[in-house]
């Protein structure tokens, strides 16, 4: 990973300078938003997929279960292995995500049995991995990245904390030893521990160590003051470079298996007789579901990840009807989803809506006494924001929104009742009946609807000059006629049956 | 009201296996004070108490989820409900009930926004669900970082919500508690019958006038209601777990809605009161994850152990078969070689006949020299004398079978499921009997 991080690192330097770079990375905000960014746009070009294939949970049970993978595998780490607990290890990533694919794989063999129907066997297995999980953490992990706030919420907002440094010129790694100037020493109870005593103890046998001793990196030996010329360093986050990683390898995927995707996700059969093994395309997708939930735990934690799966695809889905396009809107709702969801965690709604002056509103409105400063969780606001975008887009989307579907359904029963109306008029119009069938002040009742409901269509068919009252008779004009004629001329081409004789 | 009293064989079964259940909880007590040197402090029974209530309610209203398929909206349902229990807070103070009616109007604004999502888009349910349940999720985790911003001690314990806290419930809660679960019981009980239809058959259901709509949103607002009152003990991630395992695991044991529901009562008390006590007693352990895995482990020992269904009873159920059909396998494979190869006695040579069956035939041979049929004769197998007589029986009963089959319906006979392991002789009547056998080959009649 390091000689990967160096050569990006080395990339970006030919734009930026150096200086720029460690400050740009520094704010926490633009790492937050960066990583946020990346989780958004992996897991939207997954979840796009899940979404068509109708295996939108299938993300809530891999995340719930990578929880337990990634315990076990960070309990192995620290307590068996010895080496310092590290959740965006490539080790770790790589052990949890097969524990995520194994359990999709165990589901399975737990509705085959026949005996669970598949909702039980995902509504049982995955809280139960889960629960495992969360008592080993309060129980045997005694660790601040790994506890129970952690798994709920991620720390996004601490991403720009834990980095990795790399050293580009004056790079001087010190190696401190008992003889060097630097060096401090510490008196130590041999014996004390394994002769329960005190280091007061008479028998108490001292040693002199190190304290300080071993290797310093550039970083470590500038910080630590051992070194005269400044080293020039970039501190780099670590869960970038592990979110960009995961997102090219998505990208990746998504890119050249374009085609197998799009015609196993809308025609398993088809895609099974031409050859194209979807069976083998499901595990990848899953493999990478569970890499991406892995990548994205030490930032968002495991719970809200699935909202970056299911929510911006399903936006994207009211927008449009072509995978293509959907592909390249889930991304962006989603990244667009994280940026503004920090500033949604700092109070701002896009930027220029304050929550304080709401929290002010609600509180002079219902004389409570809330304090009016709003500074909430990162992760879970970057998921309100995707879903406050789900709902603008609900509410305006041109084709699937609600205002849209009110006013087509509104124009629809307009349309209907004007030809209802329309076609009465023309059977009764030139019959004996007509006094009868077309009087205007009682023609609702031929309809059963109410007189006012009449008029309005009435007033309607008048105004757009298909009807005429004549003597008290409604009656249609040359252009009603005209209107009767070709609508009735559309139904039958629509149900292909045979035009009228002349 | 008499007749209704006589039970069937299925149903005495069924009503043993609960009140053996039963008693075994009710043991479980002073086992646990026996064994594991356990005090029942007045704390311990607090907490006992409450989880086997709410148990008990999540086991009743769980089963009707699962019988509806409905075990996902249960999670989506319990996670809904955190946000309800933060502005609950904020706008009324720390008072169980306020917070319990916050979580449970959040929780059905979800199921609302579901369904309106659902009526108005194309999206799925699955994709709903996902949507309901992590964005009304973050709303309340959002709402809880800003209450923790609060300068005010009152807000400790709110996060209890999550992961759930049997240690924090007083005398006072389990009062409540059990005050709503008698009402919710009390009208599971008086729409038992209405209830048992939208479940198995909703469109006869309508077609017979009753509101459907109706019913569906009373079962669904008794099942959030539920989901509310366990939220204290189990947590808004893993409620669905409590309310989902005593229904599956009491699946397992029977066939009618009542036993289910009851054993899913008793099954849910159980994992209830047993889990609360167990993280009451060390704080460390969180209550909900504690009662998911007991509740998981009554699941496991009911899909293995439950008569009839269980794993393991059809495990063995298979083998019993394999070992039969290996048997009579071997000894038709050997008679068919005899009556090829000369008289009823000639042996077949081991290796031909290891060569016609491979898998089974170790087994087959083991079997059928064990019972005496058939005896080792040089480097082959030969059959005894019973081994000869069993095996014509067979050909005879096969040919009876094949016969029944062809002019079962000509003859007038009797209808019989087609079991060719039955001995058809003795399940036909006598003169049904004579009739098939008319019908044999001469050189198969006795």
């Amino acid at each position: 990973m390091m000689p990967l991080e160096r050569w990006l690192i080395e990339l970006l330097l030919n734009i930026v300078s150096r200086e720029e770079l460690n400050a740009f990375l520094r704010s926490p905000q633009n790492s937050a938003a960066l990583v946020g960014g990346l989780i958004a746009v992996s897991g939207a070009l997954l979840g796009a997929f899940l979404l068509l294939r109708g295996m939108s949970l299938t993300s809530d049970a891999i995340s719930h279960t990578v929880l337990l993978g990634i315990v076990v595998a960070f309990l192995l780490m620290t307590e068996f292995f010895r080496v310092p607990g590290d959740t965006s290890s490539p080790w770790l990533i790589l052990g949890a995500s097969l524990a995520g694919v194994a359990t999709v794989l165990l589901t399975e063999l737990l509705y085959r049995s026949g005996l669970v129907r598949q909702d039980a066997a995902l509504g049982l297995a995955f809280p139960l991995l889960f629960a495992i999980a969360v008592i080993l953490v309060s129980r045997y992990v005694e660790d601040a990245h790994l506890d129970e706030d952690a798994v709920l919420v991620g720390e996004i907002g601490l991403a720009w904390a834990n980095t990795n440094s790399h050293c580009f010129a004056n790079c001087e790694s010190v190696t401190i030893t008992p003889d060097h100037d630097a060096a401090k020493f510490a008196r130590q109870c041999r014996n004390c521990r394994e002769l329960g005593i005190s280091p007061r103890d008479e028998r108490a046998i001292f040693s002199e160590t190190c304290s300080n001793c071993g290797l310093y990196s550039p970083a470590q030996a500038w910080t630590a003051g051992l070194l005269e010329r400044e080293p020039e360093l970039v501190f780099f986050p670590k869960s970038i470079t592990v979110m960009l990683l995961l997102t090219l390898l998505t990208l990746a995927f998504v890119l050249l298996f374009f085609k197998e995707l799009k015609l196993s996700t809308f025609d398993v059969g088809l895609a099974q007789a031409l050859g194209f093994r979807p069976g083998a395309l499901h595990y990848a997708l899953m493999i990478l579901v569970s890499l991406v939930a892995v990548g994205a735990f030490d930032a968002v934690g495991s719970i809200l990840v699935i909202a970056f799966f299911i929510i911006p695809p399903a936006t994207a889905y009211l927008l449009t009807d072509r995978l293509s396009l959907m592909l390249l809107l889930s991304p962006l709702i989603g990244a667009a989803g994280a940026i503004f969801g920090y500033d949604l965690a700092r109070g701002q709604l896009f930027g220029f809506i304050a929550v304080a002056d709401g929290i002010a509103a609600l509180n002079r409105l219902s004389g409570l006494a809330l304090p009016e400063e709003w500074d909430s969780s990162i992760s879970s606001s970057m998921v309100l924001m995707m879903f406050i975008l789900f709902l603008l887009v609900w509410l305006l989307s041109p084709r699937y929104g609600l205002a849209s579907t009110v006013i087509r359904r509104a124009k629809r029963r307009r349309v209907f009742e004007n030809q209802v109306v329309l076609a009465h008029i023309h059977n009764h119009q030139h019959t004996a009946t007509h006094e009868i069938e077309l009087n205007a002040a009682d023609l609702h009742e031929h309809f059963r609807w109410s007189k006012q409901k009449m008029s309005r269509v009435l007033t309607r068919l008048r105004a757009l000059g298909y009807v005429r009252i004549l003597a008290g008779n409604a009656v249609l004009t040359e252009r009603g006629d005209r209107q009767v004629h070709a609508f009735r001329q559309t139904m039958l081409e629509a149900h292909n049956m045979p035009d009228l004789p002349a | 009201m008499v007749a209704r009293l006589t039970l069937s064989a299925a149903d005495k079964r069924g009503w043993a296996i609960i009140g053996g259940i039963i008693l075994l909880g009710a043991l479980f007590i002073p086992l646990s004070q026996l064994i594991f040197d356990m005090r029942f402090t007045y704390t311990v029974r607090v907490v006992a108490l409450g989880g086997a209530v709410l148990g008990l309610l999540s086991g009743v209203l769980g089963s009707f989820a699962v019988l509806r398929q409905e075990s996902l909206l249960g999670d989506a349902l319990s996670h809904a409900a955190l946000p309800g229990v933060a502005i609950a807070f904020l706008l009324a103070g720390r008072e169980l009930s306020w917070l319990l009616i916050g979580a449970g109007i959040a929780s059905w604004a979800g199921l609302r926004f579901l369904s309106a999502i659902l009526n108005t888009t194309r999206l799925k349910q699955d994709a709903a669900m996902g949507i309901v349940l992590v964005a009304w999720f973050a709303a309340g985790i959002a709402l809880l970082t800003y209450i923790q911003s609060i300068p005010d001690a009152s807000q400790a314990g709110l996060d209890h919500f999550i992961f759930g806290q049997a240690a924090a419930i007083i005398e006072s809660d389990v009062t409540l508690v059990s005050a709503v679960g008698v009402v919710v019981l009390a009208v599971v009980a008086l729409f038992w019958k209405e209830f048992k239809l939208v479940t198995f058959d909703p469109d006869f259901a309508g077609a017979n006038g009753y509101r459907i709509g109706l019913i569906n949103a009373l079962l669904s607002a008794l099942i959030v209601v539920t989901v509310v009152l366990g939220l204290q003990l189990a947590g808004v991630i893993l409620m669905v777990g409590m309310l989902i395992a005593p229904g599956i695991a009491a699946r397992q044991w029977t066939q009618s809605l009542d036993q289910m529901v009851i054993q899913a009562a008793v099954f849910g008390a159980f994992a209830g009161a047993v889990g609360a006590v167990i993280s009451a007693l060390d704080s460390d352990i969180p209550t909900g994850p504690m009662i998911i895995v007991v509740s998981f482990l009554l699941v496991l020992l009911s899909i293995t152990l439950a008569p009839g269904r269980g794993l393991l009873w059809s495990r063995l159920r298979q083998r019993a078969n394999r070992r039969r059909f290996a048997a009579i396998n071997t000894l038709r494979d050997l008679y068919r070689y005899a009556l090829a190869h000369g008289s009823e006695d000639t042996p077949a040579p081991d290796d031909f006949i290891r060569g016609v069956r491979a898998g089974s035939v170790e087994s087959g041979l083991r079997q059928l020299r064990g019972s005496g049929h058939i005896m080792q004769a040089g480097a082959g197998w030969q059959l005894t004398e019973s081994g000869i007589a069993l095996a014509r029986q067979d050909q005879r009963n096969q040919r009876l079978w094949d016969l029944y089959r062809l002019h079962g319906d000509e003859l007038g006979l009797p209808a019989l499921p087609e079991d060719r392991q039955l001995n058809i002789a003795a399940a036909l009547p006598a003169a049904a009997l004579e009739l098939l056998e008319s019908k044999l080959e001469p050189s198969d009649r006795l």
